[in-house]
Formats: C-alpha cells, structure tokens, sequence
C-alpha cells in the first residue's frame, strides 16, 4: 500500500494505492467526487481515496525531519529553490506574515538565501527545522 | 450616373461600416471580457491621431462553405503604421469581434504587407494577437498564412525590433510568431498563449488545468518564460510597449535614442559603499546597485518574474541606453542555472543585434549543481552565455562586485569573452571556486590545514590576483562606479570589431 497527495482542482486528497499482483481484476471502487484516477495501463490499482488531508498538525515531536504537511484548499507551500540547508525559522506557526516577508533562511551555495512569503496569509505550517537538509521543491512552508 | 458627392458618400458609408468591425453586440461582448477592439487598441498604442490604416477593404476569396458571401470587415484584422513618441513602427491588430478574429489567407497577407514594409523601412513591427487560431474553412490557405508570418518574422529578426501583444487567445500555430519575435507581452486575465489547449491535454494525459493556469500570463511570466512581460490590464500594457519602444532603436544599423540627460554623470554615491554586507555568506539586492548607479534610478526590468536569478533590463547612463545582465544574489545565491543562462543569453545577443552597449554586474557563487540541471542540460544551456557575449561586438563592460568564481566567472562576460573594461569593487573575490573548497582541495593532506585555509582566503578571495594579470583592469571604489562607466562607455562609443564573415554561427540550442 503506497500513499499519494493528489491535488485535484486545488483540493488535496491523500490516495492509497495498492499493486494488485496476479491480475486479478481488482474491483476499483472510485468514490463519487474523487479524483479521477486514470490508470493508462497496468498494474491495476485499488483507489481508495481519503477525505482531504488536512496538514497535520505539527504534534510529532521531529528530531531532525518534521512530518510534511500537504496544502490544503486554500492554501499553497512554498518550496526549497534549490538544495540546501535551513538555517533559522524567522516566524512561528500562526503567524501573519505580509508578501516579501522573510519565513526562513535557506543555506545554499553558501548563501544565507532569504525564503519570502509570495503572498499575504498565515503561516499553516513549517515543514522543516533548523538544521534540516533539504531538497529543491520540498515544501518548507505552508501558507494560507 | 452617381454623382461624385454620391461616390464620397458611398466610400464613407463602407468606411464606417468596416470601422464598426463585428458589430455593437460583439463589440460590447469584448467590451464586458476586459478587452478593447483592434481598433482601440492601436489608439491606445500610437500617439494620438497618427494612426494610418492600410487594407481596410481586403476581403476573404475562399470560395469554401460559402465564406466569401460572408460579412468579414477587414477580414478581421486592422493593420498600418503611426507614430510611438514620435517614431514610425508598423502594427497590426486582430480583431476577436470577425470571426473571433481568425487567420485565413486575406487576413494573413495584410500582416505580411506590414511585416514587409516594417523591414525595408527599418521600423519596429508589433503583432497584437487576439484571435482563435486558424480560419479552418480557408483550409491550407490559412497554414500558408501563418507559415508566411513566422518566416518574414524570422527574415526580420535582428533588423527591426518586433514586439508581440497577446490580448486574447493565442493558441496552436499562432503562438509561433510571437514566440520568434523578442518581446512578449501579456495581459493578466485576458491573454492565453498555448500549443494545446485544456480540453486537449485532459483527452490525452488526463491532466486537468484551466486555461489561465495553463497559458496565462503569470504561467508564461513565471514558469515557461516564453513571456517578457505581465500587465494588470490593456492600458498599462500599451504604456509599458511604449516605454520599451523609447530604448530600443528603429533597426540594426540605428543606436538606441539617447535623451538629454538630468542625472550629474559624476554623480557618487555613497549608498553603493555599505550594500554589500561584510558577510559573503549575506544577500544583497543587485537591483539597489543597479539604481544608485544608473540615471535617475530607473531601470527598465525585462522578465521580472522568470528565473529571478538573473536581472536583465534597460536603463540610461549619461542619457545613453544600456543593456544590463546582473547576477542577483538574492534569489539562489544568484548562481546562474538552465533558466537563468536562456534569459540573459537572449537579452546579449538582442542588445547585439541593436547596438545596444551591455553592461554586466558580476556576483555568481558558480553554476547551480544538482542532477536535474545536468539532466536537463545546463552543460548546453550555459554555453549559450559564453556564446553570446563572445559573439557580442558591441561595447562591453564588466562590473565585479563580488563573487566571480569558475565557469560562471567566464560566463558573465570576463575579459576573455571580449569585456572591453572589467571593474572590480574591493570586496570582489574572484576565483577559480569558492575559497574555502578550493583550499579543502589544495590542503586536503596538510596537517596545517585550518591555517592554510584563512591564509588562502585572505591571499586569494580578492580581486588583486586577477589585476595582477590584468584580467581586471582597475579596482574601483564603490560609489565611482556610475562617473567611471559613463567615462568607459564614452570612450567605447566608436568601437569597432569584427568577427570572421560566415553565414551564421552555430549557437548551441
């Protein structure tokens, strides 16, 4: 069973999906309003879809890696440029941030690279502590 | 007999009828959608009342599905020439109130008429696009349309400036002459440019986009960097070409205009000494170094939103124009990257082909590492950089401010690439790598090797080895940066240098 965050239209669904060895035709049971799963060939797949994944709430206590949360509707992650390590979280969950505002600083090619809000919102949720090595397109930030 | 006064009459009675274009209902329909007609538009584009139409009463021939009994006025395009602050250029507009302003064969031999007479009077040529594609009932007729377009667009590039508007749809083959012209502009909301639309790629990959999404001016400004410009709407759209216009010159044999300038070319400021901070590890906004520096602060920024890497754009230096390519270290540590080498090649060899004199702010920590850019072949992509300033033969020079380290110190125009003066600021380190890896190599036995590390750093990430061999020609103080251009510029001015004849070069793609 392998889990997959799938954006549909803006909205996150966490989809599960398993291979179905020996071609047994797997009854698929798409859901009403799920996300349209259009398998182009084998392996066949079960598609169980989820009700839409919030971001987990940052209760985890992560050592070195946080747990990823995914966007949700209405909000958007902002992600690692390029590879690298962070340096310092410059706000806190909950908190308002304005566009252009620095949300973390991001250690690259041996650069304290400012990460900015792209937009005005609340700062869901960090995806990353300090520390933490990175690769480009992680989310680091959601915002809503 | 008709009278000549009937005659005059009659002409103005089917001048007006061809003027209302697609008619009230239409006309109103663009209207409520954000969007003027073609005909608006070019007013908001030339300066007032020099508009000239040419074509008015072309009419379609196709014979097919009975589309000549057809009511097309201007067979769905308004073409001619006026002025932009005084200077001729060449346009023409389709209009999405005809046939949703698509391109058959009458409607594509006026724009060729323009193009062509946009290139043998050496005048820019700007296509504003607002149309659905191809006239399907003109069949083939239409395919040589276009075809024709793209090659007198092709014939043209590097003579004449050619700018392309998209207000509206701009979908399949048509988004090809646009994108062979060297200016792209987009309105947010209202313009798509793609090869296949949503309905298309869902039937095919299943992928589920909106068209804005999919083609829109933030998607082109930001991700594909097929754009050059995004606008809030039509108006500051138009303002924004005619500031454009304002910096390039007419055509390739014509330097940029110049304007009578109000900013002292010895002019020091003292704001450049403290921008870069002590740390080299700190971002800093190339683009404050770029204002305190060039005329009154202004800097004309081209592809604001891709590849942010890098700064290209347009300002004045003593009222003269300059192209400028600027590392940014505050986006990526401002290490040049797949993207980022297409933008500022580009713009080179635009600036080139125009006269127009390049000035280059260097603080590149290197080429961005990582397996996606080798895979997507930066590798080739970076050498359209070295390419481009080593074919460039207009003058160069070169600004050090900090970083210059390897390969992408030989990229942003170094002495070898033909950079006509190279400056380096005191904080300057320029290198074969960063000190300290290139240290972890060089000590990488030495018992010593903390001790041998500050001692290369503090002999080797300065700008003095490199004047020592005069690959840098003079260590300048920061806020004599702007009367020390102005004077190199000057001296430039009459440089002369030519390349081995050949058809073309080769400039990997």
């Amino acid at each position: 069973m392998k889990k997959f965050n799938v954006t549909v239209n803006g909205k996150s669904y966490e989809v599960e999906i398993e291979e179905v060895k020996g071609g047994a035709t797997a009854a698929a049971a798409p859901a009403p309003a799920a996300p349209k799963v259009t398998p182009q060939a084998a392996p066949k797949m079960t598609v169980t879809p989820k009700a839409a994944a919030k971001p987990a709430p940052a209760a985890a206590p992560a050592a070195e890696a946080k747990p990823a949360a995914a966007p949700a509707e209405g909000e958007h992650a902002i992600t690692a440029p390029m590879p690298g390590k962070i340096v310092k979280l410059n706000a806190e969950e909950g908190q308002q941030v304005k566009k252009g505002d620095v949300l973390l600083v991001l250690e690259a090619m041996k650069m304290q690279n400012e990460i900015t809000a792209d937009a005005d919102g609340t700062i869901k949720a960090y995806n990353v502590l300090p520390g933490q090595n990175v690769k480009a397109k992680d989310i680091l930030v959601i915002l809503g | 007999m008709a009278t000549v006064q009937e005659k005059i009459e009659e002409l103005q009675a089917r001048q007006e009828h061809i003027e209302a274009g697609g008619g009230a209902a239409r006309v109103e329909r663009q209207h409520a959608r954000g969007k003027h007609t073609a005909r608006e538009r070019l007013e908001m584009l030339f300066d007032a009342d020099s508009f000239v139409e040419l074509d008015m009463f072309v009419k379609t021939r196709c014979t097919y599905f009975g589309l000549n009994e057809k009511d097309l006025p201007g067979d769905g395009i308004v073409t001619g020439y006026g002025t932009v602050n005084g200077r001729l250029v060449y346009a023409y507009a389709q209009d999405f109130t005809v046939s949703g302003g698509s391109l058959g064969e009458a409607h594509a031999h006026k724009i060729w008429k323009v193009q062509d007479l946009a290139l043998k009077n050496g005048a820019p040529c700007i296509g504003i696009n607002d149309s659905g594609g191809a006239r399907i009932q003109e069949g083939v007729d239409a395919l040589s349309g276009f075809g024709g377009i793209f090659f007198r667009n092709t014939a043209a590039s590097g003579v004449i400036p050619q700018i392309s508007v998209i207000m509206g749809p701009c979908a399949g083959g048509a988004v090809y002459s646009p994108a062979i012209t060297d200016f792209i502009f987009m309105v947010e909301n209202t313009s798509q440019m793609f090869i296949t639309g949503p309905a298309v790629i869902q039937s095919v990959t299943g992928e589920e986009v909106t068209q804005e999404e999919l083609g829109g001016a933030l998607a082109h400004n930001e991700k594909s960097g097929v754009a050059h410009f995004a606008c809030a709407d039509e108006a500051a759209c138009f303002a924004k070409i005619r500031e454009l216009l304002d910096f390039l010159p007419s055509n390739n044999l014509e330097t940029a205009p110049s304007v009578e300038p109000t900013d002292d070319p010895d002019r020091q400021d003292e704001a450049l000494v403290s921008i870069i901070p002590d740390n080299p590890n700190m971002p800093y906004d190339m683009k404050d170094v770029i204002r305190h520096i060039v005329d009154n602060g202004a800097f004309f920024e081209i592809q604001e939103l891709y590849a942010k890497n890098v700064i290209i754009g347009y300002a004045r230096l003593d009222g003269r124009v300059v192209g400028i390519v600027a590392n940014q270290p505050r986006v990526m540590a401002g290490c040049l990257d797949v993207n980022a080498s297409d933008k500022a090649a580009r713009f080179v060899r635009f600036c080139d082909a125009f006269n127009i004199p390049l000035l280059t702010f260097v603080d590149v920590p290197g080429f961005l590492p990582g397996v996606n850019q080798e895979h997507t072949g930066i590798i080739r992509h970076g050498a359209k950089m070295l390419f481009a300033y080593s074919e460039a033969t207009v003058p160069k020079v070169t600004v050090i401010t900090r970083k210059a380290y390897g390969g992408a110190y030989i990229a942003m125009c170094c002495r070898e690439l033909g950079a006509d003066q190279v400056m380096a600021w005191p904080s300057a380190e320029i290198a074969v790598m960063g000190p300290s890896g290139a240290a972890n190599i060089i000590f990488r036995k030495d018992p010593d090797k903390e001790a041998r590390t500050q001692e290369y750093i503090h002999d080797f990430a300065n700008p003095y080895v490199a004047a020592e061999r005069g690959y840098v020609d003079m260590i300048i103080e920061p806020q004599t940066t702007r009367p020390l251009l102005i004077t190199a510029f000057n001296a430039l001015a009459n440089k002369r240098e030519t390349r081995p004849a050949r058809k073309h070069a080769n400039i990997p793609l």
